[in-house]
């Protein structure tokens, strides 16, 4: 039986941390959950090439590819809000806790400026989602990420109430870490969507 | 080696016991009713994760039992065709979703944390959230059977058959929204489990001493990550297309219904390798035990998991070969299908190994095992046999499909999980499952299921098709059929038996030590049903099997210092888990049950209004937002 073999303590945990922002088991978990969005971006995007790969006209005749200028602006507005998001988490980490709600704050902003910008964008389509699979595909992605960049903003915002209220600290402060790499993904994902949605039926 | 803190559980006196007593209280779940709700300890979730697929099992069953009833007699009355293809599709989904998925991961949920010695998952609100989203998308689905109003397109629902035009009515649409509800689940019991076998394995546990169980585990948790967003991707596009007209799958406005199949399938395929892979880590885990001695080709083993879980994704298009694909696409897909036998064969090989010469203890769970074997590796040659172009084009759609997933499914999943139920009882519940009870279990429902499904390889050959209702009698094929009928009912008397067996024990039963196999991993090192906290104290290891190699050395290596006033467990590293932090867990709570209520009211919403998309994600947030808001006093140390 087990309980009747003698017992050595073969690693003390008195003295060891129990703050770790950045390797805590919650960072890993949003990897995880950001390899989930990116396989259903992979799958969403993969479907786009499928269809126009079975149809003759893509887009169909009559629908221009949407125009360039709005999803550019956002291409710079997203990054711009990641480096405002890395810059808040420097001054956290350095304890400099007027530096990380100002930061996220300005990210919140910035995200907010993006979903403006997409608003217009999608108001200027010139096809439905119920005229032909094309337009049933660009707005189903588009939708997707619209909806990831609100759920970003809100949970940034949460985070931003926080810091407001003097919550986080150096040690505590897994929030920030936690959001700061979602958001990182929000932001970065718009890329590949950004080629296919825009680039790929004017150049392939 | 610093001696901090008592050694708990051998230091009977009136101090050791105070401390356990603490530690105890500090990881009590709450009684009572509303208690229930608030519960977040992995035991008590991944124990009701598998009731609940017990009991789904079971009704699943019966309307298996019911199709049979059908089908024994040409032109029998029973079932009038529209509900014969509402009770193959509940059945069908319920097998695959509500039953051998969760019950994997309830069994996973409940004996991964036990055998890396930790204290409990990573995220232990997220456990509770993705049992009540599995337990509520469940009965709702199940519900519409009864309601008259359930899906009717099979399992696989290809369009165009489950479009607006042809499936009229809220069946596929509660199929697409609760069965992507239930992928929630899935997916966040994936994510905990990764997390949680990445970091939270006990101090010494290198990724090399993990038992075989929690690399399957491991394995089907990635397949899970990659395969269930290519069907919510699916489901969501078919439920847009039913719901708000969105042309994905329509042809003439450029959609594509061979989208449907491929996303469909590029899940479905690794979805019976997610069944199957921890089945084989159950089956490893009772080999090793029943020889009593550590597992042959351990490296090798772990390889074949691993492969089996990569190549599974390459497969996906042998379920298609009748669509008209080029000739080449076929050709490779089917290399690949024929590829997946070699780390299977590896496995088979590394088991016959770890057998052989052995003095083989022949109790329940290797009977379960001995039988898996048998009608798993028939389930595999005809798969062997269906995976080539020629002879799948030949019996695509007939019985003989339907006999070789049974064979795969019951033989490659549910007898793995009877050996784990029998094996893992006795730990869970603190009392052995009757002996006798579980050998005529065994031999009955082996018996009645090669009676039930071998005749089916014969109709299949005959020509008798897949999803009929009823057949004529100048076809033949009354006597297989009624063969197959009796074949089935002794089965569910096999089955039945042994939930009978899981009822009556848990109060007759024989009661059970903390070891009662002599197995070597680590949930065996703890009470049996196991503490509140799992152990009194964290282990620490030195190799792959613990519990035989600690008596040799003739000392117990644990950790110390953990807190006793709350919830703590080490944090180690990935590769070789030396100890790198100690993670507070949360405590009871009802935020996980809050939100999962308003994410289904979110879910079934959508069926009746878009708009309900917008209140589930805004309804989900603001309980988040509760869930997670940081409590005070705020946590200093
Ligand atoms: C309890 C014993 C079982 C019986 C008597 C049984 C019987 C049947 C029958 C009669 C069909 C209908 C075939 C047709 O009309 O085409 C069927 C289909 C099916 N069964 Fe079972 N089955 C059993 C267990 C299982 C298990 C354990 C699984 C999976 C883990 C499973 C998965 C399926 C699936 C996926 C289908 C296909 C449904 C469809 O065509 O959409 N069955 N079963």
């Amino acid at each position: 039986m087990t309980k009747d073999i003698p017992v050595e303590v073969a690693v003390d945990a008195s003295d060891i941390t129990r703050f770790a922002p950045h390797t805590h088991p919650l960072w890993w978990g949003i990897l995880a959950a950001v390899a989930i969005e990116a396989a259903v971006v992979a799958n969403l995007l993969t479907s786009y090439f499928y269809l126009w790969a079975r149809t003759d006209a893509w887009p169909p005749e009559g629908v221009e590819p949407p125009p360039l200028l709005w999803p550019t602006l956002i291409l710079v507005v997203l990054p711009l809000s990641s480096v405002t998001m890395w810059w808040a988490g420097k001054g956290s980490d350095a304890g400099r806790m007027r530096q990380l709600a100002l930061g996220v704050s300005a990210s919140v902003l910035l995200a907010c400026v993006a979903i403006g910008f997409r608003s217009i964008q999608i108001a200027q389509f010139d096809i439905l989602w119920s005229d032909h699979a094309y337009g049933s595909i660009l707005w189903a992605i588009t939708g997707f990420h619209y909806t990831h960049v609100v759920s970003a903003i809100v949970g940034t915002a949460a985070v931003a109430i926080l810091a407001w209220m003097g919550y986080f600290t150096p040690e505590r402060q897994l929030g920030v870490v936690v959001d700061t790499l979602y958001w990182y993904f929000v932001a970065g994902v718009y890329l590949p969507i950004y080629l296919v949605l825009y680039w790929a039926p004017r150049l392939l | 080696m610093t001696d901090v803190g008592p050694a708990l559980r051998h230091r009977d006196d009136a101090e050791g016991r105070e401390t356990l007593a603490t530690i105890e209280r500090t990881w009590q779940s709450p009684k009572g009713f509303f208690g229930w709700f608030t519960h977040v300890n992995h035991t008590n979730i991944g124990r009701r994760f598998v009731a609940t697929a017990l009991i789904f099992f079971a009704i699943a069953g019966v309307l298996g039992l019911l199709m049979r009833w059908q089908l024994s007699a040409p032109l029998n009355e029973v079932l009038d065709p529209d509900t014969y293809n509402q009770v193959m599709t509940v059945h069908g989904t319920a097998m695959m979703f509500l039953f051998a998925i969760p019950a994997m991961e309830g069994i996973a949920i409940y004996l991964v944390p036990l055998m890396i010695g930790a204290r409990d998952m990573a995220f232990p609100r997220l456990n509770a959230f993705g049992y009540y989203v599995y337990l509520i998308g469940g009965v709702i689905f199940l519900l519409s059977l009864p309601l008259g109003i359930a899906p009717a397109a099979g399992w696989f629902n290809y369009v165009p058959l489950s479009n607006k035009e042809f499936s009229p009515g809220l069946g596929v649409d509660i199929w697409t929204t609760m069965i992507t509800f239930i992928e929630v689940a899935a997916l966040t019991a994936a994510v905990e489990l990764i997390v949680t076998i990445f970091k939270l394995r006990a101090p010494g546990m290198s990724l090399n001493r993990m038992p075989i169980f929690v690399w399957a585990v491991l394995v089907m948790s990635f397949m899970i990550l990659f395969a269930m967003p290519s069907v919510i991707v699916a489901s969501a596009m078919l439920m847009m297309d039913r719901l708000v007209d969105t042309q994905f799958f329509v042809a003439e406005a450029g959609g594509s219904p061979l989208l449907w199949q491929h996303l469909f399938w590029f899940f479905g395929h690794p979805e019976v390798y997610i069944i199957f892979v921890p089945a084989l880590g159950i089956v490893t885990s009772v080999v090793v035990t029943f020889a009593q001695r550590p597992v042959f080709g351990y490296t090798a083993l772990v390889l074949a998991l691993v492969s089996v879980g990569m190549v599974s994704f390459g497969l996906w298009v042998h379920h298609m070969y009748t669509t008209g694909l080029p000739f080449m696409g076929r050709s490779f897909f089917m290399a690949a299908s024929a590829m997946i036998s070699i780390p299977s064969g590896v496995q088979i090989f590394c088991w016959i190994m770890t057998l052989w010469g052995a003095r083989i203890r022949f109790e329940v769970p290797m009977l379960w095992v001995l039988s898996f074997f048998a009608v798993f590796i028939t389930g595999g040659l005809t798969g062997v046999m269906v995976a080539s172009v020629p002879f799948d084009r030949q019996v695509h759609d007939t019985y003989f499909v339907v006999a070789h997933f049974h064979y795969v499914l019951v033989g490659g999943a549910v007898f793995p999980l009877m050996a784990g139920l029998y094996y893992w009882y006795p730990k869970a519940v603190g009392r052995m499952l009757s002996d006798r009870m579980g050998k005529w279990s065994v031999g009955l429902s082996f018996v009645g299921f090669n009676l039930a499904f071998f005749p089916m390889h014969q109709l299949g050959l005959e020509g008798m098709p897949r999803r009929i209702y009823t057949y004529l009698p100048e076809m033949d094929w009354g006597f297989l059929n009624q063969l197959a009928t009796v074949g089935a009912i002794i089965l569910a008397v096999g089955f039945g038996l042994t939930f009978w067996n899981l009822i009556y024990s848990a109060y007759r039963g024989t009661v059970a030590d903390e070891n009662p196999w002599n197995a070597p991993t680590l949930e065996w090192a703890t009470t049996s049903p196991p503490l509140n906290c799992n152990f009194a104290q964290q282990p620490v290891v030195q190799d792959d099997r613990p519990l035989w190699s600690w008596p040799e050395r003739g000392k117990r290596t644990v950790v110390g210092g953990l807190r006793t006033d709350r919830r703590e467990t080490m944090v180690t590293t990935l590769l070789d888990a030396r100890p790198q932090s100690v993670q507070v867990l949360p405590g009871p709570t009802p935020w996980p049950f809050v939100s999962a209520v308003a994410a289904s009211v979110g879910f079934l919403g959508l069926i009746f209004s878009p708009w309900f998309y917008l209140i589930g994600f805004f309804g989900a947030f603001v309980t988040f937002v509760f869930w997670f808001w940081p409590r005070k006093p705020y946590r200093e140390d």
